[in-house]
């Protein structure tokens, strides 16, 4: 009996002792967009002022990133930026962060993808009609590519009561946008995470050199059939306004 | 010795005791047309046929309420898509609550209930009206108590449920499963949508097409228009709304803070959920606090009767003029196209009757 038991013990010790297979690590990394006004810290519903010195405030600020990559490898199809739900994270996946050192993507929806049916898109993804709320138009004109909305004070006269709606909605093939960034910065944030930030200054969008926008006079885009000039402007400068932070 | 012949006595012992009944329900296959988004069914209450059956029963249950005489189906009417045509809903001690009841329609969409989202799942939706003072006022452990009583209520849970018992919990997940079942797809409109966008259609949806008479269209068109009516913003695809709050103008100053009154937020005072305007013609009165008697009542609010507040929606764009200005031919047209989302299908359909 003693012999059976030291036999049993002595099996079970050895074969406690089997090495174990190495788990495979897994390297995630995250891409985030945070918003600013200028040097200012930027806050959703917060009164900030314009190049023309009207008192401002945003309160909603969303965009669609699509087709993102390095240019021969995919990161992502789409991803849907809501500063309001979901703060300024754009993607996390599981990704080597040493293959994207420069960055390739679309401001809107690539028009492969544009058209298809928003319901057959995956639970998950940002595409699908769930996820894309009012983000999304219709089959023919397609997803709103940048929407911005908020409230502005047209009469400078030290008070604050917004009284002017500005609403930019801005989407079709015609305005899609492509932009490049290199030398990224991949911060290791640890979780086996790397982390890279852009940012999309609201100041300088609004008050771009080349084509300044004036919300008094300039407040309402929906991409519709004689605001192509503003719907142009918008979107160019909402491009330029986007950097590596 | 002595120890082995214990150990085997207990073994003996252990291998005689009753086995825990239990019961495995049978999947319900969700039929989810194909022009719609997948319905995310929560894990922890999954579909069965005797889940969505008991549901239907505790749908038209009078006994959830104090004196057993209002069920869910007393605020939501079938003959009025699942909402109640009075102004406000009367509770079982008559007093009248402040805000419309909601057509049940499509809700396994949504992610948040209530016209104020207070509830961020329909399980959860279900837990407030029973208890509610104004509404059919009894608690749950006398609610679950009267249940309890009735030998065919204990049967249906046990099949649902795979196990005894009942309680709250259980109530609301059978009722959130039949509400799910409760999906409208069929009216005029989805025949336009699907045309639209390039579904192929049946023979029979290709009838319903040829129905469809150029005013229709007219207003169809007229609903998508910025420069028109603009509804397509709030009002939109499949499920005919858009995943929002919204504060559409309808007072510049609020007795009903509505979204603002649950996120202590100013930015959302006056913002109500944007409801689904699927079945319309069959869901009046209209707006949150049942305002508007008529459908001719609500176009007239956004052609001309908006008012400007500090969180009015920004995409009511022509608010300074009190609205969209729409003419008399309009108003017509848009309300033509209003009625093709009509799903009589749905209202009648045998499957969501009582079965009392």
């Amino acid at each position: 009996m003693r012999w059976i038991l030291f036999s049993m013990i002595l099996a079970l010790s050895i074969l406690s002792c089997g090495k174990d297979k190495p788990v495979p690590v897994k390297n995630y990394i995250q891409l985030e967009l945070q918003p600013t006004f200028g040097a200012l810290p930027f806050y959703m519903d917060s009164i900030y002022t314009s190049p023309q010195g009207y008192k401002v405030k945003f309160t909603e600020l969303k965009c669609y990133f699509s087709l993102l990559g390095n240019g021969t490898t995919s990161l992502q199809q789409a991803c849907l930026f809501d500063y309001r739900e979901t703060g300024s994270l754009l993607l996390k996946q599981e990704a080597d962060y040493s293959k994207f050192a420069s960055l390739q993507f679309k401001l809107g929806v690539d028009s492969s993808l544009n058209h298809l049916d928003p319901s057959a898109f995956p639970n998950d993804s940002p595409l699908n009609i769930s996820n894309a709320g009012p983000m999304h138009w219709g089959w023919n004109p397609g997803y709103i590519f940048m929407n911005l909305e908020g409230k502005v004070d047209t009469l400078i006269d030290g008070l604050t009561n917004p009284d002017l709606s500005f609403s930019f909605h801005i989407g079709t093939d015609a305005y899609l946008q492509a932009l490049t960034f290199s030398g990224l910065n991949w911060q290791d944030v640890g979780a086996n995470t790397r982390r890279c930030k852009l940012k999309i200054d609201l100041e300088a969008f609004l008050a771009n050199p080349a084509q300044s926008i004036d919300l008094k006079n300039e407040h309402l885009t929906h991409t519709a059939a004689g605001q192509e000039a503003l719907t142009a402007k918008v979107i160019q400068n909402f491009k330029a306004a986007i950097s590596l932070y | 010795m002595k120890y082995l012949a214990c150990i085997g006595l207990l073994l003996l012992f252990a291998s005689c005791r009753k086995d825990k009944t239990t019961f495995q329900a049978n999947p319900y296959a969700l039929e989810i047309p194909g022009h719609f988004p997948d319905m995310i069914i929560p894990s922890d209450n999954p579909m069965t046929q005797e889940g969505v059956e008991l549901g239907r029963w505790l749908f038209y249950e009078k006994r959830l309420s104090g004196n057993d005489s209002m069920s869910c189906a007393s605020c939501h009417m079938p003959s009025h898509s699942f909402s109640d045509p009075h102004q406000f809903s009367t509770g079982i001690d008559g007093i009248q609550g402040n805000r419309q009841s909601m057509a049940l329609i499509n809700l396994g969409w949504d992610q948040f209930y209530f016209w104020d989202g207070r509830a961020a799942s329909l399980e959860k939706q279900i837990l407030g009206p029973v208890p509610n003072p104004i509404e059919m006022h009894q608690s749950w452990p006398d609610a679950v108590y009267k249940l309890t009583l009735d030998l065919d209520y204990r049967n249906r849970f046990f099949r649902a449920f795979g196990e005894p018992g009942i309680d709250s919990i259980k109530v609301s997940k059978a009722i959130a499963q039949f509400i799910r079942t409760m999906i409208s797809a069929n009216s005029k409109y989805d025949v336009m949508y699907k045309y639209e966008n390039g579904f192929s259609l049946t023979s029979q949806e290709q009838g319903v097409l040829q129905s469809v008479d150029a005013e229709e269209w007219a207003g169809y068109d007229l609903f998508k228009s910025l420069n028109g009516a603009d509804c397509f913003h709030c009002h939109n695809g499949p499920l005919m709304r858009v995943k929002k709050y919204s504060n559409n103008g309808l007072d510049a100053t609020f007795t009903d803070k509505g979204r603002g009154a649950i996120t202590h937020n100013p930015e959302d005072d006056g913002k109500f959920k944007v409801p689904t305007l699927r079945n319309i013609a069959l869901t009046a009165p209209y707006m949150h606090d049942g305002r508007f008697a008529t459908l001719d009542q609500v176009i007239d609010h956004y052609s001309s009767g908006v008012h400007g507040s500090s969180t009015i929606d920004p995409l009511i764009e022509y608010a300074s003029q009190g609205g969209v200005q729409l003419t008399t031919e309009e108003k017509y047209l848009l309300k033509k196209f209003l009625l093709t989302l009509t799903d009589y299908s749905f209202t009648t359909n045998t499957k969501f009757k009582d079965p009392h």
